[in-house]
């Protein structure tokens, strides 16, 4: 029962939505717009239900990229991380770059890794692997250098030696870190994977998005937005339940 | 209880004079640079000869140097001038062998391990199988029986230090080290912890050196006192504290220990009075 | 134990890193490792320096920076709304937590019909970048004003304080460091932001000199545009987190 109360709590909570969805149909409505202008909201809906088969190969596509990325990028820029943390030097060089590198926007890097790679899927997932790894570098590398100092003592008079420092304790103690690092690139993996097809054209959300859109089928673009919007929520709110159980083992 | 008891005492072999030197310390100095041409100098001209299986409390104000008088026996700082010696070598030369326990004021437990792998932390580290016996006897011995899977943040302040002393004690280290262990429990938890690591010592009898601002603690647990004044440091009085042990409540009420609590009190108020 | 590297050390060791970044740009490109499409350096910046090279990125990056400083101006200024809003009426407050999750997790492309249609193609990238900014502003603002401790609420109410004093006296003091949190967070947005909305047919600015760039095979131009459009983000990003610094001293 109480499960059941919960659960309906948080269909409460979710008013703002329903309130947006209401929002747009009244706009819709009293600017008298046509459907190849903005469509209303049910009829939006309506063809993601009915239309769901025609989204499923796009979503799958999207969401594998984004995942791929997030999960790609996440590793490399750990292990990165803990490798460059073995030298003092090699951290002190590698993290300021690393910060001028995360701040490339996507649509600047997309375009440059699609001319390199290529079109196709290895750009959207290099695009992808690219947008997690710098965040999952630094976030690592600061979860590193905050080791706290009572734990690095008493590793040293234990007699550890570094490699015992960084698995019994750098490690466990940048988890954490990392994980923030996955909930914040999470939603910007689904964005790049989507900016990545949309400029390339060749499949997913991104691509049904733009062909829909110069089709004029106007009520396959909004469902794709939606239905991105949908995804890339998923895939944030997993990656925060993640953050949360690793924290709950870790502190 | 008796895997304790089987265990090899370290400082009980007869044949050894009780004179045998664990810790010397010998005109040692610390300046710490602080930047911008700064200095700090934490200690002038320490001298400290410690005999194994002693226990030695270094009292003092905060700020007196006694941390740093401890973090130079565990081998974390080096002495800018003269010498530490640990069995007559190199502080390091202990911890890289795996002799050294130590416990600090923040309790430094792996927070994600349980207080089971928690305590058999040391032997990882050093590379040994994890003596489960030894472990449950520590358990056992610190009254943790029945928490062996609970984490760090579902025990109590003091639970948590018992943990970090029964970590310090796992090697049957040749030097404990305690550093403020006490220092973030309140009075009566403080009081228990007091009774119960000196009931622990009387079974180990672990050279140890025990660093606190706590007089009380320091003689209810120690066989000398090293009072020591700040700015820069230097060691002030040594007392020889001879109450017979265990010291329980009838010694900690006697006049001769209030008498002694007075006169360390005395000296600290006085070496505040003289660094403000 | 060893202390943190001095600032001096820190300094050297960034302008290393940045030298480092510098000379295998410019081999990367030299040895064409990565093909045609990675130019060497010196030709993106001899590029850059040529009359029409520079003509083009600065009157661009002016376009860009004037949409994403409208939409950051915009964007801020209606999140820290919304978000009072939520607090001080607590009926909200569940509701729209929750939005602001979803709000965070909307990738801004989603949005782009729904404001071609209302704003049309040239004020898109303004209102994109707003609206990036407002989500983590929001965000950030939420939690900056959730982050109230209970001692020191439990003390304005003993003292009789209604709900509005609470606010200017507690709460947005409180919040002051989450406030230029999310300044430094939303600048890179507003750029990107602004890129995104120009990629959908505005007139000018840099995102469409990227796409176009692309298409037509520039690599220097393609690269120059990229390279602005991060300085533009990167410059923000400091100043921001400067004054969030400026701000910290003050407020904690």
């Amino acid at each position: 029962m109480s499960r059941l109360r919960s659960a309906g709590v948080n269909l409460v909570h979710l008013w703002p939505v329903a309130f947006l969805l209401i929002c747009w149909d009244v706009w819709v409505l009293v600017n008298g717009y046509t459907s190849t202008v903005a469509p209303r909201p049910w009829f939006v809906i309506q063809d993601v239900l009915a239309g769901f088969a025609d989204y499923v190969p796009s979503i799958s596509y999207t969401l594998g990229m984004a995942l791929g990325g997030l999960i790609g990028g996440t590793l490399i820029g750990f292990v990165g991380a803990i490798l460059v943390w073995w030298s003092a030097a090699l951290s002190g060089i590698v993290t300021p770059t690393a910060l001028i590198i995360r701040s490339v926007p996507i649509t600047a890097l997309i375009p440059i890794i699609a001319r390199i790679v290529g079109y196709g899927d290895p750009a959207v997932l290099a695009s992808t692997t690219l947008i997690c790894f710098f965040p999952a570098f630094v976030f690592t590398l600061s979860g590193l250098a905050a080791i706290p100092e009572a734990g690095r003592d008493l590793f040293s008079v234990l007699g550890a030696n570094k490699a015992q420092v960084l698995g019994r304790l750098g490690v466990l103690y940048a988890l954490p870190n990392l994980m923030v690092s996955v909930r914040i690139t999470a939603p910007s993996a689904v964005l790049a994977a989507m900016l990545a097809e949309f400029l390339m054209g060749t499949n997913g959300l991104g691509a049904l998005f733009s062909e829909s859109r110069s089709y004029m089928d106007m009520e396959r673009a909004w469902g794709t937005a939606v239905v991105a919007t949908v995804v890339s929520v998923l895939v944030f709110v997993g990656a925060q339940v993640a953050e949360r159980r690793v924290d709950a083992r870790l502190t | 209880m008796s895997t304790i008891a089987t265990l090899p005492a370290i400082a009980a072999d007869p044949t050894e004079p009780a004179t045998r030197t664990a810790v010397s310390v010998i005109g040692a100095d610390k300046i710490f640079t602080l930047g911008r041409g700064k200095k700090l100098q934490a200690l002038a001209e320490v001298d400290l000869e410690i005999a194994e299986g002693e226990f030695v409390a270094i009292i003092g104000p905060s700020g007196c140097g006694k941390s740093t008088v401890l973090r130079l026996a565990a081998g974390l700082d080096e002495p800018t001038n003269g010498r530490v010696e640990i069995f007559g070598a190199e502080p390091r030369q202990l911890a890289r062998q795996h002799r050294l326990g130590v416990a600090f004021q923040e309790h430094a437990l792996l927070p994600w391990a349980s207080v089971r792998s928690n305590i058999a932390l040391p032997f990882k580290v050093a590379g040994r199988p994890v003596d489960d016996a030894r472990v449950d006897g520590l358990i056992d011995l610190v009254g943790l029986t029945g928490f062996e899977k609970a984490r760090p943040k579902q025990l109590s302040g003091g639970m948590r230090q018992r943990v970090s002393i029964a970590r310090a004690l796992a090697l049957s280290p040749d030097l404990l080290l305690l550093d403020e262990p006490f220092g973030a429990l309140d009075a009566v938890t403080r009081r228990r912890m007091n009774a119960e690591l000196a009931r622990i010592w009387g079974e180990e009898k672990i050279t140890t050196i025990l660093v606190t601002h706590d007089v009380d603690e320091a003689l209810i647990l120690a066989d000398r006192v090293i009072v020591m004044t700040g700015r820069p440091g230097h060691v002030r009085t040594v007392k020889t504290v001879d109450f017979p042990r265990p010291r329980d409540a009838e010694i900690t009420r006697s006049s001769e220990f209030h008498a002694l609590v007075d006169e360390l009190t005395c000296l600290l108020d006085a070496s505040d009075g003289a660094a403000a | 134990m060893n202390t943190a590297p001095r600032t001096s050390v820190k300094v050297a060791y960034a302008i290393a890193g940045g030298a480092l970044l510098i000379v295998l740009t410019q081999l990367i490109g030299t040895f064409e490792l990565a093909g045609r499409a990675w130019p060497p350096l010196a030709d993106v910046l001899s590029y850059v320096l040529t009359p029409t090279g520079a003509g083009l990125l600065v009157r661009n990056s002016l376009v860009t920076f004037t949409s994403a400083a409208q939409g950051f101006a915009l964007g801020s200024a209606v999140a820290v709304l919304g978000a009072a809003l939520a607090l001080v009426v607590p009926m909200f407050r569940p509701g729209l937590d929750r939005f602001a999750a979803i709000l965070h997790a909307v990738p801004t492309i989603a949005l782009a019909p729904l404001l071609i249609t209302t704003v049309g193609r040239e004020d898109a990238p303004a209102v994109i970048a707003a609206l990036s900014v407002g989500f983590v502003m929001f965000v950030t603002m939420a939690s900056g004003f959730a982050n109230t401790g209970s001692a020191q609420h439990d003390l304005f109410t003993v003292f009789g304080s209604n709900r509005a004093r609470r606010l200017v006296r507690l709460e947005l003091p409180r919040a002051v460091p989450a406030f230029f949190d999310g300044l430094a967070l939303g600048a890179p947005a507003a750029v990107l932001g602004a890129t995104i909305g120009e990629w959908f047919g505005a007139p000018m600015g840099l995102g469409l000199v990227i796409v176009s760039a692309m298409q037509n095979y520039q690599m220097s131009l393609l690269w120059a545009a990229a390279l602005a459009a991060t300085a533009m983000s990167l410059l923000a990003y400091l100043i921001f987190v400067q004054l969030q610094r400026i701000a910290m001293r003050r407020f904690t």
